[in-house]
């Protein structure tokens, strides 16, 4: 029989050795691959390091396709540090992306920039409504809200549909090529978020929003009353409940909290990039599911998404590049996969170590 | 023989277009040197929005990819992007392959237009078309598509004599202009042969949603449906008729082979000849923008070889009114034609202007479904 057992003492380095020693395993499975499919493995990860890194314009783009994953990724390691399993993420964002887009619309012409702030706020509202409501099944009815927020996507996405395909709502361009195609209405260009430029690279406001967002929550896990409970709560909800803390009232702010992270990514995709609001692009770019993988990669650690965010933008972009004629984009995902199980199998191997335990000590 | 007419016209102006340019000085031969790869092969790219092996759309194009490599050989390299979202990753994705060489880029999906167009006007010395795309005043950016309308009345003709209860069931993607006409001239194609049979509609809001597409087809035949037609990207409906035992018209590519038990026809697209054609017009360097709309005449668009389902008698039928449709005797959208409401909405004598055809947004007598209002 094979036991998982906790390490007791981790050395300091293993830190950052595990994490570099299975990016390498990772590299070297996939050489085992790649030569396999015919290719030079050399040259394909020179590739891949090219098209997320060194190439002109490539840490721009790294940079950006890691900003909706920043927000959902700090979504999902929000809720998941208290066991709340919020699945939400990307139903949050779609509803984030249409407050956002919806006060764009509304005042963007008007307020110029100014209306920045608002769209942050609005989305975050709207995320927060919508994660509270699997929250508070959760937390009064015991409902799975797995299961909640998981169907709560499919409601967010209908709902997307029906704003630009089935109704002639505000969202909704009526003019020009919106007649053959129904498509969003742009925000004003005065509206649109700006990128700032550090060196060669192009940095979407919403980066920079989500990096003092993953601090701010970082803190306030680590630093306040509040993440003490939540603590607390995760590792024994009776104990916290003993000890006077509201578990119910944790769980929805939780959740909350989890929701309006993920519809300030939905802002961003709005203001940073999409500039519309677009219920096909984002159903087919399914950041929400994405962001609960950058989570478990960065340990549920809100800092750690910041990295984590960057690296699968870079390996998202970079499996785009690879793929063509002779490399076909399911050697490209299978690759992607494997980078990731090694990432988290080394993990589990760095905190816990294997042991082989006799039948009989098992019995007793 | 106007596909044959077509090429040589092509090749023509090609061959008087390239003496101009060697009659000038050096630019055009810089211009050429410029196109042309290490290798001395001209790199050409697609960007598909689905997986090559959907078996629908972008199997399609992908199968005109391989003819382009096929006709050209070594002159040219082609490359591939495949499932690319819709979304701010497609900019990313013109980028590389911009660096990557290529000089002329296929893009096969509406989404794509504001990227293509972007990166049209900053590169303006690779060529950018767009599929299905909205024609514009960008230099160096064609749109190309076909009168898939024909070969769905023909498609529509097959479906008419297959249904016995008189229901056939639509799987749309999206309430626009191009699959409300492909709808309209199915249910004019099944009325020809089947006066009281009628169309039912229901929208799926994706082009490739196979889960959707296969539940909206079985929900079309539990609602009395013996027939289903896709107008998706993938062959899912065809999966729901064969379990179902229902007679299917595909859409995009054969799938004759795949269900020999259901399948009618399809109203297919030819990308192969489109593709060699303007790849080779980018190695002799005489590119032209142009927003080209094929048809049965042309060779661009046909039908899928017929099933064991569709009877002799309709299958003559049917070759009958192809051939009529290809002289250019018979237009599918001559009046009369009255709207689901009655309506007449094109006078007898009279014609939809292609205009019209391009924007319309009313449903024929015998289609049951709506357009959400825009």
């Amino acid at each position: 029989m094979l036991r998982l057992e906790r390490r007791v003492d981790v050395p300091r380095w293993w830190t950052w050795a595990v994490p570099v020693a299975s990016v390498l395993a990772a590299m070297v499975l996939g050489a085992v691959l790649i030569v396999s499919s015919g290719n030079d493995p050399l040259d394909v990860y020179r590739r891949i390091f090219e098209s997320a890194v060194l190439g002109s314009g490539s840490l721009s783009g790294t940079v950006v396709a890691a900003t909706p994953l920043l927000f959902t990724g700090l979504a999902a390691a929000a809720a998941f540090r208290m066991g709340v399993f919020n699945i939400g993420g990307e139903g949050q964002f779609i509803i984030g992306a249409i407050a956002g887009a919806g006060v764009a619309l509304r005042f963007g012409e008007s307020m110029g920039a100014g209306v920045i702030p608002l769209m942050i706020v609005a989305a975050a509202v709207a995320g927060a409504l919508w994660a509270a409501i699997a929250g508070a099944l959760r937390a009064w009815f015991k409902t799975n809200e797995i299961i909640t927020s998981l169907m709560l996507n499919y409601i967010a996405l209908n709902i997307g549909d029906y704003l630009i395909f089935n109704s002639e709502s505000s969202w909704r361009l009526l003019e020009g090529s919106g007649r053959m195609f129904p498509q969003g209405k742009p925000i004003d260009t005065s509206a649109e978020w700006p990128f700032s430029h550090v060196g060669p690279v192009d940095f979407p406001f919403g980066f920079w929003l989500g990096v003092i967002i993953a601090i701010v929550v970082w803190v306030l896990y680590r630093r306040t009353r509040f993440g003490f409970e939540v603590k607390v709560i995760a590792d024994s909800p009776s104990a916290a409940t003993y000890a006077g803390m509201r578990a119910r009232r944790t769980i929805v702010s939780v959740m909350a909290l989890s929701g309006a992270l993920a519809g300030i990514g939905g802002a961003s995709d709005i203001g940073d990039t999409r500039h519309v609001f677009d219920p096909k692009g984002l159903r087919q770019s399914g950041y929400g599911y994405t962001g609960i993988v950058v989570a478990a990669l960065a340990r549920l650690n809100p800092v750690a998404v910041v990295p984590v965010a960057l690296l699968m933008g870079g390996l998202n972009n970079a499996g785009r590049a690879l793929q063509g004629r002779d490399f076909p984009a399911g050697l490209v995902g299978t690759l992607q996969g494997l980078i990731l199980f090694c990432a988290l199998g080394g993990e589990i191997l760095a905190r816990y170590r294997v042991r082989r335990v006799a039948k009989a000590v098992l019995a007793s | 023989m106007k596909r044959s007419a077509f090429v040589s016209s092509l090749l023509a102006g090609a061959l008087l277009l390239s003496a101009c340019g060697k009659s000038e000085s050096g630019s055009s031969s810089s211009g050429e040197s410029d196109a042309k790869s290490d290798g001395g092969a001209v790199k050409a790219a697609w960007i598909y929005v689905g997986p090559t092996n959907d078996g629908g759309w972008t199997t399609a194009h992908d199968n005109g990819r391989k003819a382009v490599e096929k006709a050209l050989g070594d002159k040219v390299e082609t490359t591939f992007k495949e499932n690319v979202p819709e979304g701010p990753e497609v900019a990313q994705v013109i980028e590389d392959l911009v660096k990557d060489g290529n000089k002329i880029i296929f893009a096969t999906s509406f989404g794509f237009g504001d990227a293509m167009m972007a990166a049209a006007k900053k590169y303006p010395d690779v060529k950018f078309e767009h599929a299905t795309g909205i024609p514009n005043d960008i230099e160096n950016f064609s749109t190309y598509f076909g009168a898939g309308e024909q070969s769905l009345y023909l498609s529509g003709m097959a479906a008419g004599a297959e249904t016995k209860k008189g229901v056939i069931g639509f799987v749309a993607p999206f309430p626009i202009p191009e699959v409300v006409r492909h709808i309209n001239a199915y249910a004019l194609g099944v009325q020809s042969v089947n006066p009281s049979a009628v169309v039912r509609v229901v929208w799926i809001n994706n082009w490739f949603d196979p889960p959707k597409e296969r539940q909206a087809a079985e929900s079309l035949v539990a609602g009395g449906a013996d027939v289903i037609a896709s107008g998706g990207d993938s062959p899912a409906p065809g999966e729901a008729a064969k379990t179902l035992g229902v007679g299917w018209t595909g859409y995009d590519s054969d799938q004759s082979t795949n269900f020999p038990d259901v399948w009618l026809t399809a109203a297919v697209y030819d990308w192969g000849p489109y593709y060699t054609e303007h790849v080779q017009s980018v190695i002799d360097g005489d590119w032209k923008k142009q927003d080209y709309y094929g048809s049965i005449a042309d060779g661009f668009t046909d039908i899928a070889p017929f099933g064991t389902r569709v009877t002799d008698d309709t299958k003559a039928k049917i070759e009958a009114k192809k051939d009529e449709i290809k002289s250019g005797d018979f237009d599918i959208f001559a009046g009369p034609i009255v709207d689901q409401a009655g309506a007449e909405k094109v006078a007898a004598g009279a014609s939809l202007p292609f205009g019209d055809q391009m924007s319309i947004d009313w449903f024929v007598k015998g289609v049951e479904g709506d357009i959400p209002k825009s």
